[in-house]
């Protein structure tokens, strides 16, 4: 698991630097834009400064984002075009641990792209030493929406089908998790939606944390309900990518 | 003689398709074993199944004394593939190529570089080993596969159509590396199109299609039983009713082809008194070949591919 997990870090050292402008770009275009720029018209959320709100809602999604792209086109092209994988198999490696390997730098990835967010947030005045206890929510993330990512790569059919799990579900997850509006406010059948899915959790858990908001029961229920996306999407993205590759 | 791998009835459909229907095969420790037959005849299906990538739907098949159901890993470890894609990872360069593959085979770094440069070497690739794999020609990558298919030493070598499409010069090269792989008494499992590459390192052939072995023997053994020594191609044109009935005549064995008739000779006695019959018409005497023998056994026919 670990070589594949290897394989990658050492592709992404030869574009090491593109990477890393992106990773700390991106963030600081969002957090002027929305946090200070856009946020100075909101009146305050949650009794939160907008910017404030809104920032543990751009490190889940950011965390979501990046290790979501990162898992599902170049697997795809790994799969497909480069056949990396076939040939990963004709070693010990199972498909099982080539997937694993695939899941857990995904999830890599989008721990980078977490840390980005949280090295722009110097300049935002919103660095805060509880980042630490943030880092296992924003890993869970990451493994939840790596091991999507995977589970479309087993069963698409071309690169129009991420077209599909992208503008039909990672965007609007993006929008409606409680990332930019407060989910206290919405009607019952938005909040169940949103409470359906992982993300909202995430931003949740993280919020309170940030704030010395936790309460046991809630955040414990928000913390569960993230394990159990993520054990239950890494089973079930195993199963998808073990029929794909032997069958 | 040991067994290296051992085939019983063994069967796999692929969603109620029956893409191999009951293969017994027995390939022995050293030795060259080809598997030939057209497409969609089943070959590769056979071949993933050796190698893993495909589970048997019924019947059982042992590789190097170990069962493909349970014990793949062990199996894969001892094994060298070199598949009909190259599968080479094109965001590296050939020598990284090599030590990604090692690090696959948990290789020790210091002996798996030694041995990565030792076979490039070899492969007269040693110039080329910083280039990026998209960036070397169509014979340099098959060299790269073969390479990598020899690096953690496998007892056993499946190749997988390993000269489809490369020029004459670095097909020539290929085989005469084979050869030396052979006097290694490495045990060689290969499919081809190729008629003489079978002919030229096979030990062994089976001609399979639709899934089942339709006969396995020796290149000349296979020549004798299905074809003869000699082959006269006959241009018959408009006149082949006259030839063919001429030929039945004669109790000789015939295949026709278009305007051309393939007439097959068990001795040189039986073909030069077949050849004073022969008047009025262009022909060609050519030894036998296993070319011969596959069309006849396989067919003459294009097919759609399966």
């Amino acid at each position: 698991m670990i070589q594949v997990w290897l394989r990658n870090f050492l592709f992404f050292k030869k574009t090491f630097l593109v990477s890393l402008f992106w990773t700390v770009f991106e963030p600081l275009m969002y957090l002027a834009a929305f946090g200070f720029g856009f946020g100075r018209y909101v009146p305050p959320i949650e009794g939160l400064p907008f910017i404030d709100f809104y920032f543990p809602g751009l490190l889940c999604s950011t965390a979501m984002m990046v290790c979501y792209f990162e898992s599902t086109y170049p697997n795809y092209t790994k799969l497909t075009h480069q056949k990396t994988f076939q040939t990963m198999l004709l070693t010990p490696l199972s498909a099982q641990q080539i997937l694993l390997g695939e899941i857990f730098w995904s999830a890599t990835k989008g721990m980078i792209g977490a840390l980005g967010v949280m090295l722009v947030s110097i300049m935002f005045g919103l660095f805060s030493l509880k980042f630490i206890f943030i880092l296992p929510v924003l890993f869970l993330i990451s493994l939840i929406f790596a091991a999507f990512g995977l589970m479309v790569v087993s069963i698409a059919k071309n690169y129009d089908s991420f077209v599909f799990s992208t503008s039909g579900f990672i965007i609007p997850l993006s929008l409606i998790s409680g990332t930019y509006f407060s989910l206290k406010d919405m009607p019952q059948l938005i909040q169940w939606l949103a409470y359906a899915f992982p993300l909202s959790h995430g931003v949740q858990l993280v919020r309170h944390i940030l704030h010395g908001q936790t309460d046991i029961v809630f955040d414990g229920i928000h913390l569960l309900v993230l394990i159990c996306y993520a054990t239950g999407l890494i089973f079930f993205a195993n199963k998808l990518f073990q029929r794909k590759m032997i069958n | 003689m040991s067994i290296t791998l051992s085939a019983v009835n063994l069967k796999k459909n692929y969603n109620d398709v029956a893409a191999v229907r009951g293969i017994n095969l027995e390939i022995k420790q050293g030795e060259c074993f080809g598997i030939l037959g057209p497409n969609g005849a089943g070959k590769s299906t056979l071949l993933k199944m050796i190698y893993g990538q495909a589970i048997p739907t019924s019947g059982d098949l042992f590789v190097l004394g170990l069962n493909t159901r349970d014990q793949m890993t062990e199996i894969k470890a001892r094994i060298g593939v070199v598949p009909q894609d190259d599968g080479l990872d094109t965001d590296f360069s050939a020598l990284e190529n090599l030590k990604l593959f090692a690090t696959y085979f948990n290789m020790e770094k210091n002996s798996a570089e030694a041995r990565a440069e030792h076979l490039l070497h070899e492969m007269k690739l040693a110039d080329h080993q910083h280039m990026h794999v998209e960036a070397l020609s169509g014979g340099m990558k098959r060299r790269l596969v073969i390479a990598r298919s020899l690096l953690h030493e496998p007892q056993m070598l499946i190749l997988d159509e390993p000269t489809t499409g490369l020029d004459p010069q670095a097909r020539l090269w290929i085989w005469n590396y084979f050869e030396k792989l052979k006097v290694q008494k490495k045990t060689i499992i290969i499919t081809t199109h190729y008629m003489e590459e079978a002919e030229k390192l096979c030990d062994r052939i089976a001609i399979v299609d639709q899934g089942v072995v339709l006969d396995v023997g020796t290149g000349p053994e296979l020549i004798k039983k299905y074809i003869g020594t000699e082959v006269i191609e006959l241009e018959v044109e408009d006149q082949k009713n006259y030839w063919t009935s001429k030929i039945k005549n004669l109790d000789i064995e015939f295949q026709e082809f278009e305007s051309k008739l393939f007439v097959f000779f068990a001795s040189i006695d039986q073909r030069q008194n077949f050849l004073q019959h022969i008047q009025n018409a262009h022909y060609l005497i050519r030894a036998a070949n296993l070319n011969d023998v596959f069309l006849k056994v396989a067919g003459y026919q294009i097919r759609g591919e399966a």
